[in-house]
């Protein structure tokens, strides 16, 4: 099948690019090996820094940073863009991208992000706010005890749901039955606090609702608190960011392994996905390589060597520095900084191609985790990508 | 049927994707049915648990797994070790030979039909562990193969310059159980211009291995390949409108064949409806359709969401004017063929069901289209909105008048 743009991975990065492209008439295809590690993330979105001020915190950024390349009105507007077409699918995102906020993670400390889902939006308490929390009988994957350990004013109620795990619990609450008897049970607890932490099983496709119908009928204030993966705010982010590209007719080429392309001196022409029975193929006019870093398998690295895994583009990495020692665990490793390197229009350097552009996770020096902006970075670089691809069609 | 179960890293993106993990805490999920316990199962000990039986077969979590693990095809081989160390309930042996049972019931179908309804026997099927209280599918008599040898009824209205050939392989569920919509599926093709033949054929052998028997379902496959293969190699397209049927041809015939037969066979069958676009985008044939007004939800069958191609026969309906058209490929229906009649199911399916209709009446659609014969008889237990193959839609919108529809 041929389009104007195949973008290759459903990540953040991948699947806001196609949506941009979607939008503005451009056929999109997104081809991709299974569902994204943004399935199993937090479903927060981190920008930059620790501090305060996302916009401050970029400026210390080092100059290989993809950040810059994106420029800082650009990111901006990018995230806006993200807020606007999830408030639009009804999983609103609350925060001003040019801040950062901490909320509460499940060991009981606190972590900076800067815009979460409307279901933690109340997670930002001042030390000394006190909350109530609500538990389940068994549930793997959430320890209130860590939580009362740091808080110990924090009282608990648990609810016996007849099931243990986070995605049966969510399951069971976009159940109304189930939810009518869960919210009579809130109301039967002592609680003493008007706020009420709760894991992050509050459904998965009515969130909304189910959220808006327990502050209402019990009159408190609720905020999720993220899980171990299976993590539902990360699989509504995803779910959601689909459903919207369906939505605006991208075409889904999914359990796609990509075993081979065609090129035309410096076109990439089309990509062979390979199957059981008849291989499918892709065309199109250009391509985006959002297929993540080496957790997500767009990178790959033994000990003596690290590759691009679709189309073998040498990968950047910080030569010369002993990669598998002791310091192995410790943030800014130098791993972190490998990935492709690109120009301003987001194409690859190293490679042949001009028809190539990438986004995401894959950048060189993005360090995702040193200066938490992972999903930030993808958003930013996934719509600036597409912008690039977009003039190159046109 | 090897997996490389050392792929997986533990990250639980299969185990969001699992219907039966979400409605069922007997089923610790692909993540531990799959990659985790293999690893004990290799030592040889007896480690396959009950709730290993508990997997429907979907295939969500192979489509959800990044790093290549197939989870579904490390839990099928548990579940046929399963058996074989506990050996078959009548269930089992029952729907392992479903395509006898279908045989039969088509032959006696006034019979079937009323005893199939009757209380006695009801209390009979509930007696062996099998659910009383959702209707058996009804056998029709006048099946697909009985008249398959029978010219067509159709005219070509727009012949293609070069015809193409293709040989229709129907399955268990449209050859005894649903024959109008099968009658239906050949008119359309003839209406293109494409020559058509019924070939001899039996069960696909999904339903034997889904049960445990893989003598069984490699058996069928054999006596399929046999047939299929000639046409084949004749240059005749295989053509499958079933999607758990097809699936199994190009993916499982391969593997549990092992021959090169299997091969050639998964390499030349095609969904009806993406073999319908291919010539399309070939300026073979032309689709013009005459309006249909009506709000569709369109049901996808897991089975084709594993395909991970576009859906094909959404892409067409989408076509016709004046349909809108609803997609919802987020849930399983929960029925999985044989596992939905089973009692010890019942929660399960019935959790699973309910949230399927939930999604698929939400947009108020006057009908629901799925291509599956399965998830069609799920779903038309919990709603009273009509519930067809796809097919009915573009024969009305190709204003090909079946005079078998409804008989």
């Amino acid at each position: 099948m041929k389009f104007d743009v195949a973008v290759i991975g459903s990540g953040m990065s991948g699947l806001m690019a196609s949506i941009y492209l979607a939008e503005r008439g451009v056929s999109t295809a997104v081809v991709s090996r299974g569902n994204p590690i943004c399935s199993i993330s937090s479903g927060c979105i981190d920008i930059a820094g620790s501090g305060p001020d996302t916009l401050k915190a970029i400026d210390s950024f080092p100059g290989e940073h993809p950040y810059h390349k994106v420029g800082k009105e650009a990111l901006l507007e990018s995230i806006e863009y993200f807020q606007e077409l999830m408030s639009k699918h009804g999983l609103e995102y609350d925060g001003d991208s040019r801040k950062n906020r901490s909320i509460l993670t499940p060991i009981g400390k606190r972590r900076v992000t800067s815009l979460v889902p409307f279901t933690m939006k109340a997670a930002e308490t001042a030390d000394g706010d006190a909350f109530h929390i609500i538990s389940f009988k068994d549930i793997k994957d959430f320890f209130p005890s860590y939580l009362t350990g740091r808080f110990p004013d924090a009282q608990v109620s648990v609810f016996d749901a007849g099931t243990h795990t986070t995605v049966g619990i969510a399951t069971k609450m976009d159940n109304d039955d189930f939810l009518v008897s869960f919210v009579n049970w809130i109301r039967e607890q002592e609680i003493a606090r008007d706020k009420i932490a709760i894991p992050a099983i509050l459904g998965i496709t009515k969130t909304r609702e189910i959220h808006d119908r327990l502050e209402r009928d019990t009159g408190r204030t609720f905020f999720e608190i993220p899980t171990l993966p299976p993590s539902i705010p990360g699989l509504r982010l995803y779910r959601s960011l689909r459903k919207i590209a369906e939505g605006k007719g991208v075409s889904f080429f999914s359990s796609a392994e990509i075993s081979d392309f065609g090129k035309e001196r410096k076109k990439i022409l089309g990509l062979t996905i390979k199957k059981p029975g008849r291989p499918d193929y892709v065309d199109a006019e250009a391509f985006i390589l959002a297929t993540g870093s080496f957790v997500s398998g767009g990178l790959f690295s033994d000990r003596n060597k690290f590759s691009e895994t679709v189309f073998d583009i040498p990968v950047h990495s910080p030569a010369g520095e002993e990669l598998f020692n002791e310091d192995f665990f410790k943030l800014g490793h130098p791993i972190e900084k490998s990935g492709i390197r690109v120009n301003d229009r987001f194409i690859p350097e190293d490679s042949e191609f001009e028809n190539l552009f990438a986004a995401g996770s894959i950048l060189a020096h993005s360090e995702t985790m040193k200066y938490g902006c992972g999903h930030g970075m993808a958003i930013s670089t996934g719509v600036a990508a597409a912008k690039h691809a977009e003039e190159y069609i046109r | 049927m090897r997996s490389s179960f050392e792929n997986c890293i533990r990250c639980t993106i299969c185990v969001e994707e699992c219907p039966a993990f979400k409605a069922n805490p007997e089923y610790p999920g692909p993540k531990q049915a799959g990659p985790d316990a293999e690893r004990f199962r290799l030592d040889g000990v007896e480690t396959v648990d009950k709730w290993i039986t508990l997997c429907t077969q979907c295939k969500r979590c192979d489509y959800a797994c990044p790093y290549g693990v197939d989870p579904s095809k490390l839990i099928l081989k548990a579940q046929i070790r399963y058996v074989t160390e506990n050996g078959r309930t009548l269930p089992q042996v029952l729907f392992a030979n479903f395509h006898y049972v279908a045989v039969l019931g088509s032959m006696f179908s006034v019979i079937t039909n009323v005893i199939t309804s009757s209380v006695l026997i009801k209390r009979l099927l509930r007696s062996i562990g099998l659910r009383s209280d959702i209707p058996f599918p009804r056998f029709r008599f006048r099946t697909l193969q009985r008249f398959r040898n029978q010219s067509a009824v159709h005219k070509p209205v727009a012949a293609a310059a070069k015809p193409r050939k293709v040989a229709f392989f129907h399955g268990c569920y449209l050859n005894s159980n649903a024959p109008d919509e099968g009658r239906m599926i050949l008119a359309v093709l003839e209406h293109f211009g494409i020559r058509v033949v019924v070939p001899k054929q039996i069960c696909c052998g999904l339903p034997a291995l889904g049960n445990g028997d893989l003598a069984k379902a490699r058996g069928f496959a054999t006596e399929n390949s046999k047939e299929l293969a000639k046409y084949v190699d004749e240059g005749w397209d295989i053509i499958y409108s079933c999607t758990s049927c097809g699936r199994t041809l190009i993916y499982d015939y391969p593997e549990i064949l092992g021959t090169d037969e299997g091969n050639r066979i998964s390499e030349n069958t095609w969904n009806l409806y993406e073999y319908l676009l291919l010539l399309r985008d070939e300026r073979r044939i032309e689709f013009e359709f005459k309006p249909v007004k009506r709000v569709i939800s369109y049901h996808i069958p897991c089975h084709l969401r594993g395909r991970g191609v576009p859906y094909p026969a959404g892409d067409i309906i989408r076509q016709i004017p004046g349909i809108e058209l609803h997609i919802q490929d987020e849930n399983c229906c929960g029925f999985s063929g044989s596992y939905g009649f089973k009692e010890k199911n019942k929660h399960t399916t019935d959790t699973l069901g309910r949230i399927a209709v939930e999604s698929l009446t939400k947009a108020n659609p006057q009908a629901i289209i799925s291509d599956c014969g399965s998830c069609r008889m799920q779903i038309s237990n919990f709603t009273d909105t009509a519930v067809v193959d796809p097919i009915q839609v573009l024969c009305e919108a190709l204003g090909i008048r079946t005079s078998v529809a409804g008989g």
